[in-house]
């Protein structure tokens, strides 16, 4: 091998292992190439264009935290959006009472993180340490994100204020009315002139965007390639197993559990950053089934496959959202039969038959199944 | 002075709603000792094995390893106590390569370095050598199995517990295996195997307790077993209905 190339692949060990898809260097090279595109996206897109596609890169958050948990370590949830919904409320509120005394939302965005990490330990707590299993913590998180929506549903009277912020029914919170305050977005800074301002309209948090998604999936593969992504796996095959083999289960489940909430509530304070507003409806049903879909159309147990499809499939969706209500029936389908053809994933699939294809030609072990290549 | 037991369960007992599936086993096991647990379906075995390994705790009663109370103590730290487990089904991991499977229990107790001998001692002892940076997916059934044996024996384990160690293997492969668990006791690990197989049984020329309805039924050695008349009344009675189900498993 070079010298060049085995530097390369010692730089890439961290991130690079058997367990996610895309390791070859032709897919390093991709990645690089897909980095420097978002890098310079700003230049050709234009103003509305670059507000939309912030937007969609606010879900990618959420998503990774989903595939972690439900791809990589077997817990399936289908209330994760009640974590980005209590990260937007949590940073809103603390932020609409704060931005005027403090001039930032530093400590909202500490809030915005802590809150629903602390409920996910909560809750995370009963069920792992109850030893609910499958299907039972996909339902229990069901029903706590519904409750969520049903409480803030009925907080439109002027009772339902924390400090300045008013909870605001089923409008959430924004700016209603001169009277209600809207959330800030976030503005962050060590000094009082020279704070940044990360509005959705900015091409600061773009570039936000971009660099916490670089950072998050980078992170999340080496993650998932260290010897706690092993047993994650191993947790996923078989927990009553993993127990003999000395672990304890309920601990690393709560943790992994914790910080999929984490990432989640990322996703709810950049949302709310971009748009100043955020209602109940994160905490209802299509809100939480979405991520649900995405990750396991595109290949939950690929990080990769999860990032290209939540952004893919949140653009497909806008695109056919323009033709109406039979767009959904058409998207559907276009789910219905991805999963059906390719029940491990289309993108997961797909990337294993170009794989497949590079290791005929000698490119490279860069199939899933292939030989551990570091 | 007699030589403190390995495992001793006192009076334990276990009930699932209105059923009583392990009422008031006494057991005793020596270092060094191996013991096959027999009885129908039903008779409380699986109950009894979970309970040793810790996966549930009784209601009543008390399990002690080497001298320790642990009825308590969650599998993850008996584990850690000494117990190794080998559950009946194919409790490997597939998604990872044998290496990886080996590694998740051995990297409680080893360094980098010494992993790797380690490895390549427990691949020749489990006949997987060359197989290590394969998916565990991708091998036959019987080197699953014994991989299986392999990850509870990589715990260093002073108790072995196995749940029917030959289930799905030919002939031969039983064979082996049940040289490889006399050969770990001969070197000190207390194993206890559950087991409905009595050809296996009978293979391991171990000491043999019957459950029945929960409770010891009858204790001794196999040949005194086999010569017990009740225990060939309710085994064998039991066993002619288990037949289609042993066919099935011997399939490859």
């Amino acid at each position: 091998m070079l010298p060049l190339a085995r530097l390369i692949d010692r730089a890439l060990g961290p991130v690079n292992g058997p367990l996610e898809t895309g390791r070859s260097p032709p897919f390093w090279l991709i990645f690089l190439g897909v980095v420097a595109v978002l890098v310079i996206a700003p230049s050709f897109l234009s103003r509305y264009e670059l507000l939309n596609f912030s937007n969609f890169l606010t879900n990618i958050f959420l998503a990774l935290g989903l595939c972690l948990i439900w791809g990589y370590a077997g817990i399936l949830s289908l209330g994760q959006s009640a974590f980005l919904g209590l990260g937007g409320y949590a940073y809103g509120v603390v932020g609409i009472n704060l931005i005027e005394a403090h001039g930032n939302t530093w400590l909202a965005l500490l809030a915005g993180l802590g809150f629903p990490v602390l409920v996910a330990a909560l809750l995370g707590w009963i069920m792992f340490y109850a030893r609910l299993k499958g299907v039972y913590v996909a339902i229990l998180m069901l029903v706590v994100t519904l409750l969520i929506e049903t409480f803030l549903n009925q907080t439109a009277g002027q009772g339902w204020s924390i400090g300045l912020a008013h909870l605001g029914g089923n409008n959430g919170l924004g700016r209603f009315s001169g009277v209600i305050r809207e959330p800030p977005s976030l503005t962050l800074g060590f000094s009082a002139d020279a704070m940044m301002i990360f509005g959705g309209k900015t091409r600061a948090f773009y570039y936000l965007i971009v660099g916490l998604g670089v950072v998050s999936y980078l992170g999340l593969r080496a993650l998932v390639n260290s010897r706690l992504g092993h047993v994650l796996v191993a947790i996923r095959e078989d927990p009553d197993r993993t127990e003999t083999l000395g672990y304890d289960v309920r601990r690393l489940q709560l943790g992994v559990f914790c910080l999929s909430a984490l990432l989640a509530s990322l996703s709810g304070i950049l949302y709310v950053s971009w748009g100043n507003f955020i209602t109940p409806n994160v905490f209802g049903v299509y809100y939480n089934i979405l991520p649900v879909i995405w990750v396991a159309v595109a290949g939950r147990k690929s990080l990769t496959a999860t990032v290209l499809g939540a952004v893919f499939l949140v653009w497909l969706s806008q695109k056919l959202a323009i033709q109406g209500d039979i767009a959904f029936v058409v998207l559907g389908f276009i789910l219905l039969g991805g999963m059906m053809l390719l029940p491990e994933g289309v993108i997961t699939g797909i990337g294993e038959r170009i794989g497949r294809l590079f290791d005929r030609l000698g490119i490279g072990a860069a199939t899933r199944g292939g030989r551990h290549g570091g | 002075m007699a030589a403190e037991p390995l495992l001793e369960t006192r009076a334990v007992s276990k009930r699932f709603g209105g059923v009583q599936a392990v009422s008031e086993v006494s057991l005793k096991l020596a270092p060094g000792e191996l013991r096959c647990i027999i009885g129908p379906n039903g008779a409380g075995k699986s109950t009894l094995f979970k309970l040793l390994l810790g996966s549930i705790a009784p209601d009543e009663g008390t399990i002690h390893f080497q001298g320790r109370d642990v009825t308590r103590l969650q599998p993850h730290e008996r584990a850690h106590l000494g117990i190794g487990v080998k559950f009946q089904n194919l409790a490997v991991y597939n998604a990872l390569t044998v290496r990886h499977n080996l590694l998740l229990p051995l990297r409680h107790q080893f360094g980098s370095r010494e992993v790797e001998d380690e490895i390549a001692r427990l691949l020749a002892r489990l006949n997987l050598v060359g197989t290590e940076d394969r998916l565990v997916g991708s091998l036959a059934h019987g080197q699953k199995q014994w991989l299986a044996i392999g990850m509870a024996l990589a715990m260093r384990p002073k108790l072995l517990l196995l749940d029917e160690p030959t289930a799905g293997m030919g002939t031969e492969e039983s064979s082996a295996t049940g040289a490889l668990i006399q050969a770990v006791t001969a070197e000190g690990v207390g194993a206890i195997v559950v087991e409905h197989d009595m050809a296996f049984v009978r293979e391991l020329k171990a000491p043999v307790t019957v459950l029945h309805y929960g409770r010891v039924f009858a204790e001794g050695s196999f040949a005194a077993i086999e010569a017990h008349e009740e225990v060939r009344r309710i085994y064998l009675g039991a066993a002619r209905s288990e037949r289609p189900r042993r066919l099935r498993n011997r399939q490859p």
